[in-house]
């Protein structure tokens, strides 16, 4: 499809977000902030934010929500919109008005469950989604999932469990999916405002509110943390994942949780180069297994650390990271600088519970479900739907029960890694046999489901399925387990025929020609490079979409080598010098109306502060967003001023979610006047 | 137990600024707040419009010397609250309408107010954009505006801190000790305090402070909505208010503030008595509608959010202002029908000067029109 921007030809995807094409055609920089020029560029890519405004035929869109359409006028905004002069005189429409038993808010795992359940006990459920596609976050993931292949799709791609739930909503009679609707508020007379299809004000009444609205990304104060490039892992996903368009050459990733290490991951699978991941905390808070297999890829891992800063013209061009002390205090004098074009912020997820706490206030029977409960796994979400809808059937006076079997299992499923064993390595003989990597207790069990033979099985203390898998009884190196793993964790091993040298299976899911007789860097399990091998054969398990290699290495090597290394050290290290300003004040707290960490400080000096409200003055929350990203910022930003973040009331709810055109309230394209 | 010359009840509009002109005048002042800070009752869901053209002498008086103050506080004080003198229109589309704003001018240029009739040529400059269809004209009154509630708030609370009054928040009144005829103590869940002198400035509680000293004020809240938009490039400057009622609402209002969002509020019909302070699904498609007809370009702009506060109302539509006959030292300034924040400012000096007994002999007439204890019958023709 054609377009411009700013006058000038591009091309694009039918089908995709205006954002997307716009970062395709290498725009960084959408438009220019009100306040001070500021360039502006893609942060969420969720809808949320504003940041992406741009002008589509005079008026802004956010860019991130808006589908390309071929002959479109794109421009910058610079400053404030204008009005438009004129103005079709149209009748206006109340919103029309629909029914049903229970509103569910997400579709997304929980929020699919839970319909599903409501669905099977015969209530009538609407379901609405501000995305396309039913799945929620999942269908952004194209990594295996852990968990339990008996309740959660345990080893398959995230985006295929998307479309198994779709289909599992699909197929209950009485469950509606809304999709592109955002809901924009639940008010306290009993009804829900629905932004139908980007056009349309609907009304719902419901009896009873499922509040799976998922999470949203926490954000990151530091000086340079507004410029085009900086944004959050899950909007990384949205560009790489769902657009499929390569939106970075070159990333720093904050946050050693899962989230950031399999952004790392996705990044190396999109050809992106990761210059490292980045935690203030000492250890590696996400999967093990994760954390591994990136530092198998080549990707340094820097705990002990912390962004102090991102520069560049208009864009983020390097940003600098520092290790620190025990205080948590950047020490400057260590500091290191990368050359990179993109910032991914994966430090955590924050609940979407807003439409819970109002409805709870309003005294409507609700239940909140999946991550706007509890941030954790989607293998729980989907369990915490259906006993989710359960809850739910029963406040609407059904005499239905929870089984205690589905709580137990989410709460498995929601736990935190546990202990690592370091186990003996196995003999490796003349036969194939399973080695396993997995060192760490997480909620996983795939492995034990391949097997022809049933001769992997977990062992251990749990006795459920955070043990560790043992491997007991025969292998024909069919390579299952070696596919299914979501780890990437499992190899096969065998002496060959050559003396002193043996073969390994390793799982590989990157598009790499690797040519039986080519070399490859082969590591052990945390990354340390064992030396080079030979490729043998590849194989590709369409089920697993997984390719297979077998290597050829020194049979001292058969028990360790775990996999092969992507991304070269030279590639990735610092600068010689690092190379930066540090102005910690400078950086954005409140991004929509652009309020520092230096403006909050001066007025709370001046007016003491208890209340988050009373930060409005200086319209910190005032913007777009309605303090969505700097609601959980400021109150630690605060902390310098001398003011204790318990004692601080929070910032007000208010309706709307979403911004919403006076037309569309007014239901003015009933008529089927073309906006 | 604390001890204060004076204790006000409530940092709203009222009780905020107030207790700074208290302490001005050498009184040691405390503020009993139940919320979490300044201006979160009712204030904070004002929109904004300050004005002194009303239609009661009082109200004239007292929203003149709000203006007054609230053009000081940028020049004098230090304080930008985005006052701009946008002024009011009020646009009309029926000869009784007409008629009606026509006829108040007489009554309102008496008292000095600069508000003329104004053709429908100059309305449309003004408002471009606004329908031309059937448009006669409107009242316009050039020296009234709008500001930032947020901003006056934070200004009153800063201004009130720096002349040394004492806040207390979270802190609820639960009763008062009274001592021969005369307060003597403030009591709360927190502290009592210790005082011969307190101002009833609650709100939309007025009327459960007064029944605690044994006085029923007539002051009933009934709910307002209002929402505001995204900004867009500054395109009128007036609050308009039309007042043409319809079969569900009285009159709607809304202006352009200065970061560029169109602010707007409408009055149901009838009263929404209550105290639910959360948004309902009736306003949106009550006020848009409305909206839409009067200025047809509005429909481009996107609404950011809405809100819900309260006007605590009175019988004849005027605020309640003077000692209580009951107990001696105690004040009411209440009853602001919704109108706190154009009144708060210039009524403050006006209680100050009253509580030290320093009442100018101009301003006698607004108290005794305001007095607690008058009949409470005559309406106010424009409220």
């Amino acid at each position: 499809m054609e377009f411009s921007f700013n006058g000038q030809r591009m091309l694009g995807q039918a089908g995709e977000m205006l954002a997307s094409a716009l970062i395709a055609n290498g725009i960084t920089a959408f438009s220019r902030h009100r306040h001070d020029g500021a360039p502006q560029g893609i942060f969420c890519a969720n809808g949320q934010c504003a940041q992406c405004t741009v002008l589509v035929n005079g008026l802004p869109v956010k860019s991130c929500i808006t589908p390309l359409e071929e002959g479109m006028a794109v421009e910058t905004l610079q400053g404030l919109p204008n009005l438009p002069h004129t103005a079709p005189e149209l009748p206006t429409h109340p919103p029309r008005e629909l029914r049903c038993d229970v509103l569910v808010v997400g579709a997304g795992p929980s929020g699919i469950r839970a319909a599903v359940e409501l669905g099977q006990l015969g209530f009538s459920v609407i379901v609405a989604d501000d995305k396309g596609k039913p799945g929620g976050k999942l269908v952004l993931q194209t990594h295996k999932f852990f968990g339990s292949v008996e309740d959660c799709f345990a080893g398959t791609r995230g985006h295929q469990i998307a479309e198994i739930l779709g289909e599992e909503l699909r197929e209950s009679p009485s469950v509606t999916l809304m999709a592109n609707t955002t809901v924009a508020a639940i008010f306290s007379d009993g009804v829900a405002a629905l932004f139908e299809e980007n056009h349309r004000f609907t009304y719902v009444r419901f009896r009873g509110l499922i509040v799976a609205a998922g999470a949203r990304e926490r954000s990151l104060v530091f000086p340079g943390n507004d410029l085009p490039g900086v944004f959050g892992a899950g909007a990384f996903q949205t560009l790489v994942n769902r657009d499929l368009i390569k939106a970075s050459e070159r990333v720093l990733i904050v946050g050693c949780g899962n989230v950031g290490l399999i952004a790392a991951y996705h990044a190396l699978q999109a050809g992106i180069t990761v210059v490292g991941l980045v935690d203030i905390a000492p250890e590696v808070t996400g999967y093990k297994v994760h954390a591994d297999k990136i530092k198998r890829m080549g990707v340094p891992l820097y705990l002990r650390h912390t962004v102090i800063s991102a520069e560049g013209e208009g864009k983020v061009e390097r940003a600098t990271i520092a290790p620190v002390d025990e205080a948590g205090r950047p020490l400057l004098e260590e500091a290191k600088t990368f050359t990179v074009d993109t910032v991914l912020i994966a430090v955590g997820l924050a609940s979407v519970d807003e439409y819970f706490a109002d409805a709870q206030e309003f005294g409507f029977a609700v239940v909140k479900t999946g991550d706007a409960d509890e941030i954790a796994e989607a293998s729980s979400a989907m369990l915490g739907g259906r006993i989710a809808g359960r809850k739910m059937a029963r406040m609407l006076g059904m005499d239905v029960s929870v089984p205690e079997e589905w709580q137990r299992k989410m709460d498995i499923l929601k736990s935190r890694p546990g202990r690592v064993s370091l186990r003996p390595q196995p003999e490796i003989t003349r036969e194939f046999r399973p080695v396993f990597h997995c060192v760490q207790e997480i909620p996983c069990d795939p492995c034990t489901t391949v097997c022809q033979f049933g001769s992997i099985k977990l062992s251990g203390e749990t006795g459920t399925i955070m043990d560790l898998p043992e491997f007991d009884g025969r292998c024909i190196a069919c390579g299952l387990c070696v596919a299914v793993c979501p780890g990437l964790a499992i190899t096969l091993a065998r002496l060959s025929e050559k003396a002193g040298m043996a073969e390994v299976v390793l799982p590989l899911e990157f598009a790499l020609e690797l040519a039986p007789g080519s070399a490859v860097t082969v590591c052990d399990r945390e990354g340390g490079v064992l030396g080079r091998g030979t490729v043998v054969q590849k194989r590709y398990f369409r089920k697993y979409n997984t390719h297979l290699v077998t290597v050829e290495v020194p049979a001292a090597w058969a028990p360790l080598a775990a996999g092969i290394r992507v991304q070269e050290p030279a590639e990735v290290g610092p600068l010689p010098e690092a190379q930066f300003s540090f102005f910690p004040e400078d950086a954005v707290v409140c991004r929509c109306e652009r309020i520092t960490v230096r403006e909050i400080l001066e007025f709370a000096r001046a007016n003491p502060i208890h209340d988050l409200n009373q930060l409005k003055a200086i319209r910190v929350g005032m913007g777009a967003c309605g303090g969505k990203t700097c609601n959980v910022l400021v109150p630690r930003v605060l902390i310098e001023a001398g003011v204790d973040p318990k004692s601080l009331a929070p910032a007000s709810r208010r309706p709307l979610t979403v911004e919403i055109p006076m037309w569309a309230i007014g239901n003015q394209e009933e008529d089927g006047e073309a906006q | 137990m604390k001890t204060y010359d004076v204790v006000v009840i409530g940092a709203g509009s009222v009780g905020t600024i107030l207790s700074y002109w208290l302490a001005q005048r050498g009184l040691r002042t405390a503020v009993v707040e139940r919320n979490a800070s300044v201006g979160r009752g009712e204030h904070r869901a004002a929109i904004g419009g300050i004005r002194a053209t009303h239609s009661d002498p009082a109200k004239i008086k007292i929203g003149l010397r709000s203006l007054e103050f609230v053009r000081r506080l940028k020049p004098e004080f230090g304080f930008d609250v985005d006052y701009v003198e946008g002024g009011y229109l009020f646009p009309a589309y029926q000869e009784a309408i007409a008629a009606k704003l026509k006829n108040l001018l007489d009554a309102q240029k008496v008292h000095g107010l600069e508000i003329d009739w104004i053709g429908p040529e100059e309305v449309m400059e003004l408002v471009p954009g606004i329908r031309e269809e059937g448009l006669l004209g409107g009242t316009y009154s050039p020296r009234d505006g709008h500001l930032s509630p947020l901003k006056l708030a934070s200004a009153s609370y800063q201004m009130a801190l720096a002349a040394g009054v004492d806040f207390y928040f979270h802190t609820t009144v639960t009763g008062f000790s009274v001592e021969h005829g005369r307060v003597a103590a403030v009591k709360t869940d927190g502290p009592t305090f210790s005082t011969r002198m307190v101002v009833n400035a609650a709100g939309s509680n007025a009327r459960e402070i007064g029944l605690l000293l044994g006085t029923d004020l007539p002051v009933v809240p009934d709910a307002h909505e209002a929402g505001v938009t995204e900004p867009v490039e500054r395109f009128f400057y007036p609050m308009v208010v039309d007042i043409e009622p319809t079969a569900e609402s009285e009159n709607y209002y809304f202006y352009q503030d200065p970061e560029g969002s169109v602010i707007f509020c409408i009055t149901p019909k009838p009263k929404r008595l209550g105290a639910t302070k959360a948004s309902t699904s009736e306003f949106l498609p009550m006020v848009v509608p409305r909206l839409l007809r009067l200025c047809p370009r509005l429909r481009y702009l996107r609404v950011r959010r809405v809100w819900r506060g309260m006007y605590p109302g009175t019988p004849d539509d005027r605020p309640i202002v003077g000692f209580d006959g009951n107990v001696e030292g105690v004040f009411h300034a209440v009853g602001m029908c919704g109108q706190g924040l154009m009144l708060g400012p210039g009524l403050g000096q006006l209680v100050a000067d009253r509580l030290v007994g320093a009442t100018r002999p101009e301003d006698e007439e607004v108290f005794e029109l305001l007095s607690p204890y008058r009949e409470f019958t005559a309406k106010e023709l424009l409220r």
